[in-house]
């Protein structure tokens, strides 16, 4: 399932990631285990703990984003 | 690939050392780069303060040594036109790197560290923010950071100097290197992810303690400050918190501190001294001290009306940006900006606009596309009223009434609204999703705090002034000469017929073309009915940038984009302000 389907408070694992250079380098990468901390409306983004540290994902990248989740 | 082209001039004597500070975004670098130079330069607590780079002497080193403050980027592969300067001085090379790393986010500031070490320079590591972590819970044994990253390892809190004397002394080791870098193998550092990703879990696990810890109650603020509940409507209470602490506070100052100094003690004075010199009714008293008299409007207008404000705003400004709490507003604000084709990290240039617009065009570079620049830049330029022009609606508008004030700072969003819509459909290409890291919420330092305002007030007074100072002089000669019957004649048709304002008003158009505040401020003594004010108000909101935002605009968009920009304001300005005055005439006229 996408990123953007997890619900919030919910942890997932990620597998598969389009190759955004600035998604890596914000630590988003295959493998890692992320928790989804809140969903903004009007399609707005995701925001993504990963590691000690919030990112805010829009939606067209979080939709790209394949995830197994985890709970 | 040539690994020498695109590099910034940098023009260093032979024997000085050239450092390099580097680090991912919002590490602390701009912080440490001010205390070690002494080279006063703005830092703030989101990705992207530091979008060109600054050059300093340090101090107390004792061999003669340059520092570079460097944007923030998270890898070698630029994604703006920020990060772009901060490779390519990687690529000219340097006789040692520091690199700063944020001890609250280990990991990713290793996976920058890691790539930069490829380039076979010298390190000096700074691992920065220990404070924070400490209160996160986050331990770091730094002597085993050093051993496993082969390179000097300084803890250090920058904001209060803890770590920096420290860090001086293992700079003094550094010497001159003769080696030309060049490194080219961009491709390998892809191939190497793995494995690097693979190292730094192995060196994170070795060197990182975690303690359990309750959140504190900034963590937990940071956390509901993005949630949509209560974030927003949070969001509201604070603009109109930092509204009421600038315009009442501004209010307060002005009316019981400022103005009478100006009218009871000042100008009695002033006038009584130039009355000992030069006849009373003359040309060159009027201009002195009559009713535009240079003496007088140079005090009133720039000190007694617009500093107040200007302080205020940026006491906020400063607090705000030093918290974090400004990219959260930009998470909150991303779905309805999107629509006007701006980011939600974008929020943050068009806040500043409202302090200044060239820091706000400047800090638009951060942005991932052209597009989205040039529509940040041209919104701000057409509708973002700075401070100094903040303050002249206040006195204005505000003393009319707040409905005014409210009104004219609706057709602002409006406009940017409208604008930013037509320019997303007309300009080519796309503007990149939101990828944005958010920083921890931080109490600000208050000295870093003190420092800022007193920085920003200092550049009102001193860029401001010398423009303010001829523009009055030349209202003065022009008002009492006689010359603006002439102008008001010549430019009648369009102040007078299509905006329905007095011949005089001519003056402030002129005037406004070299400051915005300008542009309101000689409506002030013309005695105005509302709609007079209120459209004169909006034809300034929307007029020209000032000259300085002009030549900003040039040098960053070049001149035909800066020109268009320019020219759209300016037709907007009276195509808007007259249309608000014919239409209400109109109306009125039948009832
Ligand atoms: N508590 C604490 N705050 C710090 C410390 N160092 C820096 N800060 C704050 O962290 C924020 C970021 O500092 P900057 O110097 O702007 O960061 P930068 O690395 O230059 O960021 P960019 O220019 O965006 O790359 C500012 O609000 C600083 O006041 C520290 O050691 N402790
Ligand atoms: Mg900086």
């Amino acid at each position: 399932m996408s990123l953007y389907a997890i619900k919030k408070e919910h942890r997932c694992i990620i597998e598969n990631l389009p190759k955004i250079g600035l998604l890596k380098s914000l630590g988003l990468r295959e493998g890692i285990n992320v928790a989804i901390k809140s969903k903004q409306p009007m399609g707005g983004p995701v925001i993504v703990q990963v590691g000690r540290r919030c990112v805010a994902i829009a939606q067209d990248i979080a939709k790209d984003i394949q995830v197994r989740e985890v709970n | 690939m040539d690994c020498h082209n695109k590099s910034p001039e940098v023009q260093v004597g032979k024997d000085t050392l050239k450092f390099l500070l580097m680090g991912n975004p919002n590490v602390g670098k701009s912080v440490v780069f001010s205390k070690l130079t002494g080279v006063e330069v703005l830092a703030a607590n989101y990705t992207g303060t530091t979008v060109g780079y600054t050059k300093g002497k340090i101090r107390n080193l004792k061999k003669e040594g340059i520092l570079i403050d460097v944007p923030g980027t998270y890898g070698l592969e630029a994604t703006s036109e920020a990060e772009e300067v901060a490779v390519s001085f990687v690529k000219e090379g340097a006789d040692a790197i520091i690199c700063v790393l944020d001890a609250t986010n280990l990991e990713r500031n290793l996976n920058f560290a890691l790539q930069l070490k490829k380039f076979d320079i010298p390190m000096i590591f700074v691992l920065n923010l220990v404070d924070v972590a400490e209160q996160q819970g986050v331990i770091i044994d730094s002597e085993a950071l050093a051993k496993e990253l082969d390179a000097p390892v300084i803890p250090t809190v920058a904001v209060r100097n803890v770590g920096l004397r420290e860090l001086i002394t293992v700079m003094e080791k550094v010497g001159k290197r003769q080696k030309e870098v060049c490194y080219t193998a961009e491709k390998e550092l892809v191939e190497e992810e793995e494995t690097r990703w693979k190292e730094i879990g192995r060196i994170v696990e070795k060197v990182q303690t975690l303690v359990e810890r309750e959140p504190s109650f900034t963590e937990k603020l940071g956390y509901v400050s993005m949630q949509p509940w209560p974030g927003i409507p949070l969001a509201i209470l604070v603009l109109v918190l930092v509204l009421g602490f600038v315009v009442g506070g501004g209010k307060a100052i002005r009316g019981v501190l400022l103005l009478p100094f100006v009218y009871n003690v000042y100008e009695p004075a002033m006038t009584a001294f130039i009355g000992g010199f030069i006849t009373e009714g003359t040309i060159f008293y009027n201009v002195l001290v009559g009713d535009y008299g240079v003496l007088i409007k140079i005090i009133e207008w720039p000190f007694a009306l617009v500093l107040p404000y200007i302080t205020l705003f940026y006491i906020a400004l400063s607090i705000l940006e030093d918290s974090g709490y400004l990219p959260r507003i930009g998470v909150l604000m991303d779905g309805a900006l999107r629509k006007i084709g701006v980011q939600g990290g974008s929020i943050v240039p068009f806040i500043m606009g409202y302090g200044c617009a060239i820091p706000a065009i400047l800090g638009s570079k951060a942005a991932t596309t052209h597009k989205e620049r040039v529509i940040v830049a041209s919104l701000v330029s057409l509708a973002v009223p700075c401070t100094a022009q903040t303050a002249a609606f206040f006195v204005l508008l505000g003393d009319e009434s707040i409905w005014m004030l409210v009104g004219v700072y609706g057709l602002s969003i409006l406009a940017m609204i409208i604008g930013g819509s037509v320019l997303n459909r007309m300009l080519p290409g796309k503007v990149d999703p939101m990828l944005l890291e958010i920083p921890n919420l931080l109490k600000p330092d208050v000295k870093t705090v003190v420092q800022k305002i007193k920085i920003r007030v200092k550049h009102y007074l001193v860029e401001a002034q010398i423009p303010m100072a001829l523009g009055i002089l030349f209202a003065a000669i022009i008002a009492e000469t006689g010359l603006i019957h002439g102008i008001s004649d010549f430019l009648s048709p369009v102040v007078t017929g299509w905006l329905g304002l007095p011949g005089e008003a001519g003056l402030a158009l002129m005037l406004g073309i070299v400051r915005r505040e300008l542009a309101v401020l000689p409506l002030l003594d013309m005695n105005l009915t509302s709609l007079q004010i209120f459209t004169g108000a909006t034809v300034a909101l929307f007029y020209l940038p000032c000259l300085s935002v002009l030549a900003i605009l040039i040098k960053e968009f070049k001149l035909k984009t800066g020109l268009a920009i320019a020219g759209t304001t300016l037709v907007a300005a009276f195509l808007i302000g007259g249309a608000i005055n014919q239409t209400v005439r109109f109306i009125s006229s039948i009832l």
